[in-house]
């Protein structure tokens, strides 16, 4: 099993899943996106349907000390509704294909969501009293008689039912002509970033009517395009600096101080070809679908589609660390490129900041954030795992088989090749359908959301 | 969806394609040469697939485009250093590539080198299933190809500027060679958008009729497009340019649902010219 910060090895169990238990899966509810919010109490998904499914994690119950809070709903609501471009004559999909969250300032919560175009900020708020004792209206809200008020009285606020209500405070619209791929919150809080496939622009979460556009790569013609942007982030301390990746498996790195177009990236990170393992489909699964800066900002990892890459923003020339997803498809890659598999997006994450305690003598105690572990998902609804300091992986299955609460998940293992052993599986019975692309893990706990096409499982640590 | 115990049966051409992408998995005695065919079938094959949608994925169609044009370079590069030896004919029918008959376009090319065969360079739907199966492109019917579906993505996602964009969005729509190209599809439910054509007809001739003396008005106008049920522009070929139309065309504000005080605007356009030509003509 892994190793993971202070020695104690992380052992995985089943916590809960949503969603429907039918084999027959509507094609709203397939999950597009997962999203814990930075204290970890919400986790926020969305679906193809446009909708925002909001979880929040109970308050920990004292006598249940062996298991923490489980996610129960929320909040509900539409947060995209198709639409449909006129002058194209284009279908908008109100699919969700990304959220985050701010962090919190005040009562209520706040996230962007976006579909392919669109951009929305929702603030989520809770109700939990309402006043009581008004003079001149009834509970019902009639008005009263006049007559009939005869004494004064101040209303009261008495506790209510919890309401949580979701609305729309901005909509950021009409300033992509693709699609839009990445979201990200600059450290600032005040601005950030949405990118589509050939530019990239820069909001004030204030301001709806107008974006910068920071990054432009549409060739003046366009039959000279040979590379789109796949993903993009903010650095998550320095609040000039991004990055975005693209499909030719490069990243750059990019200071909005240069200028007001960051058409010249101040960093290209770009690991030059195997020439061993040289495919006609070499550029195709060089494509980046997701990259995440670690929380100290020193690193970053990007998926591509057979591996998981750490990069040191201090050096370009290649990744410090790889790590083999499911080598075992590049033998497969003519038929996942048939199947149209080889275009499939995964996501990675990291381990929430992992504190560690350190005292240093005295009473004061240092809390390091530690990403040392990455996750990413795979085919059969499989998920992995990668230990970065004991270099051990382990690969788990998100199946309701596997439903017992407090009972350790069994490490899954595929065979490649030659003779299969008992209880592990050949690539060639691996079902391509059930995909696992977006996985989450707690900012500060040990539990991650893992979601397969439309149920969302969350699995936690084994507490002792 | 099906029912439980059917089995769902693929279509002859889904069958063929899993075959043969099973077999450039698994067989290592398939020559390079016919390994690349494959690949190049299929990349084209997924690019012709694209060009029907309505809207393509622009990730997978710069992909696809790009592997393309790398087996294409590879052609090229060997053909250039050595005799061609013609890709031999993969097999017999059981493996023809039926599935490039229903593409309405299909590329049935001589290799680079022997150009006597030429009169194959048609890009109309081929005939003969068997010929099908032997698909040997030449570059400039590739390049072509990866050419047309990207300018399509231009047309297609790139007409309205955005309107939100500060001074460095340079985003003139393009209007290449393309107007009109989508309006070929069927749309009975797209009123607006062929209002908003509709209406740049109309301003181009009304600029016309300021030209002509009132007396010729009477005379040489064709009234009958002013009719009240004309609602399409007489269609335009996919690539002609309309250069007349662009002007017009970029000082449109970007139609989408949002805005549809724009197709009002043109509804009430229309009628107005409407009742202006009845009254010159005097009806």
């Amino acid at each position: 099993f892994l190793g993971a910060g202070g020695g104690n090895d992380i052992q995985w169990c089943f916590s809960q899943v949503k969603g429907a238990v039918d084999d027959d899966v509507a094609e709203a509810d397939i999950i597009s996106t997962v999203e814990f919010n930075h204290s970890g109490e919400l986790l926020a998904t969305g679906d193809k349907g446009g909708r925002v499914v909001i979880f929040q994690q109970e308050q920990e119950n004292k006598t249940q000390s062996h298991s923490r809070g489980e996610y129960n709903v929320y909040s509900t609501f539409q947060s995209h509704e198709p639409e449909f471009d006129y002058l194209k004559s284009l279908e908008i999909e109100e699919k969700i294909n990304k959220i985050r969250w701010l962090p919190q300032k005040n009562a209520a919560q706040f996230l962007l969501s976006t579909n392919d175009k669109t951009i929305k900020l929702w603030k989520i708020s809770e109700r939990d009293k309402r006043p009581e004792g008004y003079n001149l209206k009834e509970e019902d809200g009639r008005y009263r008689d006049p007559t009939t008020v005869t004494t004064l009285r101040v209303p009261v606020f008495r506790p209510m039912d919890l309401m949580v209500e979701a609305s729309p405070r901005r909509i950021f619209a009409n300033a992509h002509t693709y699609h839009i791929n990445s979201i990200s919150i600059n450290s600032d809080y005040e601005t950030y970033l949405s990118a589509d496939d050939l530019r990239i622009n820069l909001w004030h979460l204030e301001i709806t009517d107008r974006s910068f556009n920071i990054v432009d790569i549409k060739p003046a013609n366009m039959e000279e395009l040979t590379e789109v942007i796949t993903a993009a982030e903010f650095h998550p301390n320095s609040c000039n600096t991004f990055v975005y990746s693209s499909s030719k498996g490069t990243i750059r790195l990019c200071d909005m101080r240069a200028s007001a177009l960051c058409d010249r990236h101040s960093k290209l990170f770009e690991e030059p070809e195997d020439p061993s393992n040289r495919s006609f489909f070499s550029e195709i699964i060089s494509s980046i679908s997701d990259v995440k800066f670690s929380h100290s900002g020193r690193y970053m990892m990007t998926r591509d589609y057979l591996s998981v890459k750490i990069w040191d923003l201090n050096m370009e020339n290649r990744p410090v660390e790889t790590y083999q997803v499911h080598e075992y498809l590049r033998s497969k890659l003519c038929s996942l490129y048939e199947n149209d598999c080889i275009f499939d997006k995964f996501e990675c994450c990291w381990n929430g900041s992992d504190r560690q305690v350190i005292f240093n003598g005295t009473v004061s105690f240092f809390l390091l954030p530690l990403c040392s572990i990455v996750m990413t998902g795979s085919y059969n609804n499989f998920f992995r795992m990668f230990d970065r300091n004991t270099k051990r992986d382990i690969t788990l299955e998100a199946s309701r088989e596997n439903n017992k609460p407090r009972t350790v998940l069994k490490p899954r293992k595929v065979c490649a090749s030659g003779k299969r052993k008992k209880d592990e599986i050949s690539v060639d019975s691996l079902d391509f359908n059930k995909k696992i692309l977006h996985t989450a893990w707690h900012p500060k706990e040990n539990i991650i959301a893992v979601a397969t096409t439309n149920n969302l499982y969350i699995f936690q640590d084994k507490m002792n | 969806m099906l029912g439980r115990g059917l089995k769902r049966k693929l279509s002859d051409y889904e069958e063929n394609m899993a075959g043969l992408s099973s077999a450039f998995d698994s067989s290592r005695s398939l020559p390079y040469p016919l390994k690349r065919q494959l690949v190049l079938n299929m990349c084209l094959t997924k690019l012709q697939t694209y060009k029907m949608l309505v809207e393509p994925n622009l990730h997978r169609s710069v992909l696809i485009a790009n592997t393309v044009r790398q087996i294409q370079e590879e052609m090229r590069q060997e053909s250039n250093q050595q005799p061609v030896n013609v890709c031999p004919g993969i097999t017999p029918s059981s493996h023809s590539y039926t599935g490039m008959e229903s593409c309405g376009i299909s590329l049935q090319l001589p290799s680079g080198i022997s150009q006597q065969e030429s009169n194959c360079c048609d890009l109309r739907s081929v005939e003969d299933p068997i010929e099908n199966s032997l698909l040997i492109v030449s570059d400039d019917d590739m390049s072509s190809a990866i050419s047309s579906i990207l300018k399509d993505l231009d047309f297609v996602e790139d007409i309205s500027p955005p309107t939100c964009l500060v001074p460095t969005g340079d985003d003139q729509p393009k209007f290449p060679e393309n107007t009109g190209l989508k309006l070929e599809d069927d749309r009975q439910d797209l009123k607006g958008a062929e209002c908003v054509f509709g209406s740049f007809e109309i301003s181009n001739s009304t600029s016309y009729l300021k030209d002509l003396a009132i007396d010729d008005i009477f005379e040489d106008i064709d009234t009958s497009m002013y009719d009240s049920d004309f609602c399409c522009p007489p269609l335009m070929p996919p690539r002609s340019p309309s250069l007349a139309n662009e002007e017009p065309l970029k000082t449109f504000p970007s139609c989408n649902s949002s805005s549809a005080s724009n197709i009002q605007i043109c509804r009430t356009d229309l009628s107005e010219l409407d009742h202006i030509m009845e009254i010159l003509v005097g009806s």
